[in-house]
Order: structure tokens, then C-alpha cells, then sequence
């Protein structure tokens, strides 16, 4: 990524375009899959989204291999995809941008308590 | 048997772990291998971000080979950490059962 690249997002566009390609070769029940599990990942992303595009690709290539199997896409994620893309993005305990809010957000409620001399 | 989801949680890493160390083997073979011994409801999902997290910590060596259709697949073997990590679990999975199968004799 170079500087260009980097103040214009312009890389990510073009990941993105090429996952969305990858995507749209998926059969059908795939590609709702897929939609789903890019809706359940975008909490978990940072200010870009950068750090997804990986994970992104992790969960595209393992829909590849299961879909060029033939197997079903039930049998692959089963019901919980949220789960799924929770374990995806790094266990539990994966920190997003809400937690950092969150934190902030205490930080700045305690100071402010603290000068009402608390 | 239905409804193992929760219990299995904890000690899932451990069986994945020793699959893919009596032989090199990649995920829909792992969960296959589970689904015929029994745990019907894993998913190939769950075996993935099983994968995914012995890849992070380094306990698997991964080899991408071709597959006959389709992207290559990713195979795993365990390396030491990988054999230590394996030998830990069994020594903790061999105090968890112990002491449950006692409290179900009522030894105390």
C-alpha cells in the first residue's frame, strides 16, 4: 500500500471489486452466505475496514472449497453465522470500533464526574 | 446426540488438534471425521475458525496443495508446539473426566 493508496482507500476498492468477483462465480446459497457474513463482519472492522479484508478472504476461499465440493452451504456454516464470523474476527473478545467508543466514552463520563469533585 | 454444541465448546481445539496429528489432513476431512464419530452438528465452519486459531498460535504447519476442483486446500500437521499443545489437552481432559465420573459414583 503506498501513500496514494492509502489516503484514497483506492487498494481497498480494488480488493473489493475482486472479492465481489470471487463472490459472484459462488452458486446461489453461497452468495447469500456471503452477503450475510459481510454484514455480520463490518462491526468488527476498524475505522477503514482494513483488517477485515483477510478475514474477508479466509471466508471467501473456505466458500470456494466447500462450494467447488459440492456440499451444501448448511453444512458448511450451519445456522449460527454470526458465531461463525465472531470466531472469524478473533474470538469473543475481538475489539471494534463500538468498544473503542465505548471507552472512550467512559473515559470522558469519569473525568468530567471527577471534576464535579466526586 | 443433539445439543453438544456447548459442552463440546471447550474441548473441540483439543480433538481437531489430535486428528490432525495422527495424520496431515485439511478441514472437510476433519469434519467428517467428527461428524461419523458422533458430533453430528459440527459444521465445516467451526472446524475452520478451529483451524484458523491453531494457525495463529502456531501450533500447525499449513501446506497449500491443488484439489482436483476448485481453489488449492490447505493441509495441516501439528509441529511441536503444535504435539505439546495436544499432550496438554489430554492431560487436562484426563482430570476434567476423572473427577466428573467421581462425582457421578458420589465419591466425594
Amino acid at each position: 500500500m503506498n501513500f496514494w493508496e492509502k489516503v484514497t482507500g483506492s487498494d481497498l476498492t480494488r480488493e473489493w471489486k475482486a472479492f465481489e468477483a470471487r463472490a459472484a462465480a459462488l452458486p446461489d446459497d453461497y452468495r447469500a452466505a456471503w452477503e450475510q457474513i459481510k454484514a455480520h463482519l463490518f462491526p468488527h472492522g476498524d475505522f477503514t475496514g482494513r483488517n477485515l479484508l483477510p478475514i474477508l478472504d479466509a471466508a471467501l476461499g473456505l466458500l470456494e472449497v466447500a462450494a467447488a465440493d459440492g456440499q451444501n452451504v448448511h453444512e458448511v456454516l450451519g445456522d449460527d453465522i454470526q458465531g461463525f464470523c465472531t470466531a472469524l474476527a478473533g474470538g469473543e473478545g475481538a475489539r471494534t470500533y463500538r468498544d473503542r467508543w465505548r471507552e472512550q466514552l467512559n473515559r470522558n463520563v469519569a473525568r468530567k464526574l471527577s471534576r464535579l469533585g466526586g | 446426540m443433539d445439543d453438544l454444541t456447548e459442552m463440546l465448546k471447550g474441548t473441540l481445539e483439543g480433538c481437531v488438534l489430535e486428528i490432525i496429528g495422527s495424520e496431515e489432513t485439511y478441514g472437510y476431512a476433519i469434519t467428517r471425521q467428527l461428524n461419523e464419530l458422533g458430533f453430528t452438528d459440527v459444521v465445516e465452519g467451526t472446524v475452520y475458525t478451529i483451524l484458523l486459531r491453531l494457525e495463529r498460535n502456531k501450533l500447525v504447519q499449513v501446506t497449500k496443495r491443488p484439489s482436483g476442483v476448485g481453489p488449492p486446500r490447505k493441509f495441516y500437521a501439528l509441529n511441536d508446539a503444535g504435539r505439546d499443545e495436544l499432550s496438554k489437552f489430554w492431560a487436562k481432559w484426563q482430570y476434567v473426566s476423572s473427577r466428573i465420573d467421581r462425582l457421578k459414583e458420589g465419591g466425594r
